[in-house]
């Protein structure tokens, strides 16, 4: 919980990440390679005090997990982006399985996605249905640009792809994470290509589709098609990142985001350990839009709408009871800040 | 950026290095619109007997392939393009397909020939998008200039391009100046006749990809998408800044995760 003028604000993480990148986890010279990649993200954006070494940013652990997110980052839940990476990570990056430990230790805090790959065709139907039934899911994490057998890469419009999504819709799946952002090696930048979250959308209108990292650097194409359909919302992480770096920027995409998407389809997201919610929230809080991109784009950053970006509006789509779940958190031992 | 970054040079003694860095100069980043030289992209270069060596060190080792294939080899013709040079060899330091890019470029071979897999739409076809996108975010800069100089949709789309002009490094409309503007139109209108845009005097300052001009209700609408346009290109711009200030960073990458105030 974040305390502003003595308003609380209710943050929801939705996209973090409890990853293990030790050496003996990797795969091939590609699990050392995704996670330097991770970490010249983290270096090259976060503020000079938040920068871990490599050694903790391969592996931090469930209590700089607790730490980082509950006790001095002021999130109160958080989504655990379940990433499967298994041709570079021989256990996985950070999997389900993975992740379901800390959503079993902590149930209330979070909330774990699942995932489909329809490249598994006819052979995935059972073992989806044996994840959603085994585990707590409660979204989903598409990954497009996920090796497979020599694929760089699928797409959501793929006819497998619109099968897993039916069967996802049948046993109650209502959001869906989809990863489009910018250019992890040695993924295939054309895997992150936005444009199928489009047909995605149109086909099921039930379904929310989150596309993570507002398809950076494919900003312009996410907001055409998000202005579009009222069923395709924008996750801030990575966005989020450039409040300490570069604030002017973040200004002009904060304030593109709310011209062409409005102020009830933005969500916080800090990619964490990429960055730590810590600094990213306090920044965020302490930002004013320059008044020039407030009279250009005739938009604003009130209290209210950083309100709904951190939490209000996930929250919507998950069905979250925001003051019933406070209470229930206040219990939890973490306790409220 | 305004500074030149100035690589560390080597040339034959008494040899002038203008024409040189001038041609270095006019090498893109296709994607951030900027000289490579600006961007500090240009690590060394070493010119004796007509051969010249070019190191480039691009912020990242997972540089895209097409990109950095297409700048190693826009270096190499722009050199080779320079009297009394030769010969043209480009290394590329660590980047993850470095060998397999400079001895493709180094010898000549197409980007399609030595990366079957990577080459789907070929590279004329990104050098155009991008060449395309980069109008639009040069124009939209130049729209910026005139919407802060006080003009309305409707004074901008009956502006001729004789109308406007640079004098004293300012944009003049009329005789009217706006201070600060004049590499803004510069960019705008070399942009515009690289796309074989009309650029004859009496044509219209303002036209669509496609140098057809606005309505000004037409307008409204370009400008909104335009701005959103350069948004969503700077990203890569901002990555790459941040990630190459880290590079520089002896010991980063190392795992000493040190960054400066």
């Amino acid at each position: 919980m974040y305390r502003h003028d003595g308003h609380d604000v209710f943050v929801i993480d939705g996209h973090m990440h409890f990853w293990d990148a030790r050496p003996e986890n990797w795969q091939t010279k590609h699990g050392e390679s995704w996670i330097k990649c991770f970490h010249a993200y983290h270096g090259a954006l976060s503020p000079a005090e938040a920068v871990w070494p490599f050694e903790k940013f391969c592996h931090y652990g469930e209590e700089a997990l607790v730490d980082d997110l509950f006790r001095t980052g002021y999130v109160d839940m958080a989504i655990l982006n379940s990433t499967y990476l298994h041709e570079f990570y021989k256990n996985g990056f950070n999997t389900h399985i993975q992740n379901a430990v800390v959503k079993q230790k902590y149930p209330d805090r979070f909330l774990l996605c699942g995932s489909f790959d329809p490249r598994d065709e006819e052979a995935g139907l059972d073992r989806f249905r044996n994840m959603m039934a085994e585990y707590p899911i409660s979204g989903l994490k598409l990954y497009t640009a996920e090796w497979r057998n020599g694929s760089r890469g699928w797409r959501l419009n793929d006819p497998w792809a619109s099968k897993y999504l039916e069967l996802a819709q049948e046993l109650g799946i209502k959001n869906i994470h989809v990863h489009k952002g910018p250019t992890v090696y040695p993924l295939s930048a054309d895997a992150f290509d936005v444009h199928d979250v489009d047909y995605a959308a149109t086909d099921f209108p039930d379904l929310n589709f989150i596309v993570e990292h507002v398809g950076l650097p494919r900003l312009d194409d996410f907001c055409w098609i998000a202005a579009q359909e009222s069923n395709v919302f924008a996750g801030l992480s990575v966005a989020m990142a450039f409040v300490h770096l570069r604030p002017r920027y973040f200004g002009e995409i904060i304030a593109n985001l709310l011209f062409w998407l409005g102020p009830d389809k933005l969500c916080f997201g800090s990619d964490y350990a990429i960055w730590t919610p810590k600094w990213l929230i306090e920044k965020f809080m302490a930002y004013e839009l320059p008044e020039d991109l407030k009279q250009e784009y005739h938009v604003d950053l009130t209290f209210e709408i950083k309100r709904k970006i951190l939490g209000e509006n996930i929250a919507r789509l998950y069905d979250i009871d925001i003051a019933a779940q406070a209470a229930k958190l206040g219990r939890d031992g973490l306790g409220l800040r | 950026m305004t500074e030149r970054a100035q690589p560390p040079c080597e040339f034959p003694a008494g040899y002038d290095g203008t024409a040189v860095i001038a041609r270095l100069a006019q090498v893109l980043d296709p994607e951030l619109d900027e000289s490579v030289l600006d961007l500090g992209f240009i690590k060394s270069l070493r010119l004796v007997a007509g051969e010249a060596e070019v190191a480039l060190q691009l912020p990242t080792s997972w540089c895209a392939v097409n990109f950095a294939y297409l700048m190693a080899d826009d270096v190499r013709r722009a050199l080779l393009a320079v009297p009394g040079v030769r010969r043209v060899t480009v290394s590329l330091g660590d980047h993850c397909a470095a060998a397999e890019i400079e001895a493709a470029v180094n010898a000549g071979r197409p980007f399609a020939e030595a990366f079957p897999a990577e080459a789907a739409g070929g590279l004329a076809a990104l050098r155009l998008t991008f060449l395309r996108k980069g109008f639009l975010v040069r124009q939209q800069r130049l729209l910026q200039e005139l919407r802060a100089a006080g003009c309305d949709a409707a004074t901008i789309c009956a502006l001729r391009l004789d109308e406007v002009r640079v004098a004293d490094e300012a944009i003049m409309i009329g005789d009217k100046s706006r201070l600060g503007g004049a590499a803004v139109l510069r960019r705008y209108l070399e942009r515009r006749a690289e796309l074989g845009l009309d650029c004859r005097p009496t044509a219209p300052l303002v036209v669509d990809i496609d140098g057809t001009p606005f309505t000004p209700e037409r307008f409204a609408a370009h400008y909104e998408n335009a701005r959103t346009v350069r948004i969503a290109l700077e990203a890569n711009g901002s990555f790459c800044r941040a990630l190459m200030t880290l590079r520089r960073l002896d010991g980063f990458e190392k795992g000493g995760g040190h960054v400066p105030a």
